[in-house]
């Protein structure tokens, strides 16, 4: 039985977060809630996302979490962020339930994300 | 380390290796060739382990200026502490039920005053200074009339500041009540002389002086109105104060742990300082860092600080390899702050951002300057992707 509160995954996302940092972008949103900070921001074309960056205050796992988040889904449907569910990532990164609440952050951020590119977009028709 | 031969431990404040000396000597009580037999046998076997403890003992009551039949072995400090405190307030019961300790103190303490509260005992609880240390007009303030017994740790086991046992211990003696000291971080460590230290119950442990886990014992002061009431019953050994077998090999690490410490205590007390000096000058530039706990009245061997705008658990993995010990309170599924920082005055944030390194005899300047590198990095790393809140 392992003892490392980490998966390899949520260690290997940890050490490089590559998408960690900002865009210059309007499209930016952020939550702040369970001792977490999340910050993240988003470039839009064509009804598809083309790049997102995250900041994170907070435990490994969010910041694995919100690293694995934004290299999956860039390159997908914009639409697809009002149905993001955190219990996906939750279970691929294999964190402990004890920390759903920080995840649920990201998914808010996420929605919130989801929101602005969806009003930015109506707004501009 | 065995998983991973590029570990750096330093955390030598919660476990230290054996000596090699001490596994020798504790080798010749355990196996067919050597003296295993039980000490509470009467035969010349058992005669001979008796006489093995007895040695033991003359090493540990040497190293703290004591007599041999003073101490009582115990399998650590929580026994110990266990045993002084528990059994002290219900020795004194009759005579009053107040009793004072401090915030600061290990769970191993503040449990049993908090049992001893559910058993109708009054506790106060101390606050430190933002120091770390106690302030005796505090302590004087709070002593009354029924109070039976004091316990101040001598090293904080978080933040190694360093309580001035003699003064607390000479204000307990003015009023005759009992002064306890957890000295499970200071002894073998710092000089301690129990001729001249008005201290009634200590309690001691052998795996924090490069000794074996599993041994420890409580300083009992040969004075009147000092005694403790067992917590254990069974078998009449050690005045049926904690009887049960004697681990002779256990008890022979421990001496002979006490006996390497006595002889090196002031090469060893250098070494730690130059160490700690060393590490707080490579990062104490870095903004938003900090001490936990007074520097110049702590022992050199610990050295916790916190840092602005850094999640704790983060920090701890961005640590790796370091073998780094947190502010967080043993939890890792609450996170709780560490309460020992927070009575210090820290805010849940800086708490959770404690690192307490420790370091040994093993330790190098090398190593302290890897430590630093990587502490540094972590730091930054984990400030460049921080949000505006926290950058």
């Amino acid at each position: 039985m392992s003892t490392d509160p980490y998966s390899a995954r949520v260690r290997e996302l940890f050490c490089a977060p590559a998408h960690a940092g900002e865009l210059d972008s309007p499209l930016r949103v952020a939550a702040d809630d369970q001792g977490v900070r999340i910050e993240l921001s988003a470039e839009v074309a064509a009804g598809e996302v083309r790049a997102l960056r995250f900041l994170a205050w907070g435990c490994p796992h969010v910041i694995a979490s919100a690293e694995a988040f934004c290299a999956d889904f860039e390159g997908r449907p914009v639409a697809e962020l009002l149905e993001f569910s955190a219990s996906d990532l939750m279970q691929s990164l294999a964190v402990p339930v004890e920390k759903t609440g920080r995840i649920l952050v990201i998914e808010d951020a996420v929605r919130s994300l989801g929101n602005t590119v969806r009003d930015a977009s109506t707004s501009s028709d | 380390m065995a998983e991973d031969d590029q570990l750096l431990y330093l955390d030598y404040a919660a476990s230290t290796p054996v000596d090699p000396w001490v596994a020798e000597a504790m080798s010749a009580l355990m196996t067919a060739d050597g003296n295993y037999a039980n000490p509470s046998s009467t035969h010349a076997a058992g005669r001979r382990s008796v006489e093995y403890i007895g040695h033991a003992a003359g090493q540990i009551a040497g190293l703290l200026n004591t007599d041999v039949d003073r101490l009582i072995w115990t399998s650590g400090a929580t026994e110990s502490n266990n045993l002084a405190i528990l059994g002290a307030a219900r020795y004194r019961r009759e005579r009053g039920r107040h009793l004072i300790t401090m915030r600061t103190e290990h769970k191993a303490v503040t449990d049993p005053f908090s049992e001893l509260q559910k058993q109708g005992f009054e506790v106060t609880w101390l606050d430190p200074e933002e120091s770390g240390l106690l302030d005796i007009a505090k302590l004087e303030t709070a002593m009354r009339e029924d109070t039976q017994l004091v316990s101040v740790m001598h090293v904080n086991n978080e933040t190694g500041v360093t309580q001035d046992i003699e003064h607390l211990g000479a204000t307990c003696r003015e009023r005759d009540i009992l002064f306890h000291v957890d000295a499970a971080q200071s002894v073998g460590k710092l000089p301690i002389d129990l001729a001249a230290v008005p201290v009634d119950l200590m309690s001691m442990t052998a795996h924090k002086v490069y000794g074996p886990k599993g041994i420890g014992a409580l300083y009992i002061a040969d004075r009147p109105g000092v005694h403790v009431e067992p917590l254990l019953y069974g078998g009449g050994q050690q005045r049926r104060l904690r009887p049960g077998t004697l681990p002779a090999q256990q008890i022979v690490g421990f001496g002979t742990a006490a006996a390497i410490a006595q002889s090196r205590m002031t090469d060893d007390i250098k070494h730690l300082s130059k160490l700690r000096d060393r590490f707080w000058s490579g990062v104490a530039d870095i903004p938003g860092v900090m001490t936990n706990g007074a520097i110049e009245c702590a022992f050199p061997g610990i050295l916790n600080i916190s840092v602005a705008g850094i999640e704790g658990e983060s920090l701890l993995l961005a640590l790796e390899p370091l073998c780094v010990a947190t502010g967080s309170a043993c939890n890792s599924k609450s996170q709780e702050p560490s309460y020992v920082l927070r009575a210090l005055g820290r805010s849940d944030d800086l708490a959770q951002s404690a690192i307490r390194f420790s370091f040994g005899r093993p330790t190098t300047a090398a190593d302290v300057d890897f430590a630093i590198a990587r502490y540094r990095k972590a730091v930054e790393q984990l400030r460049s992707i921080a949000p505006g809140r926290a950058a």
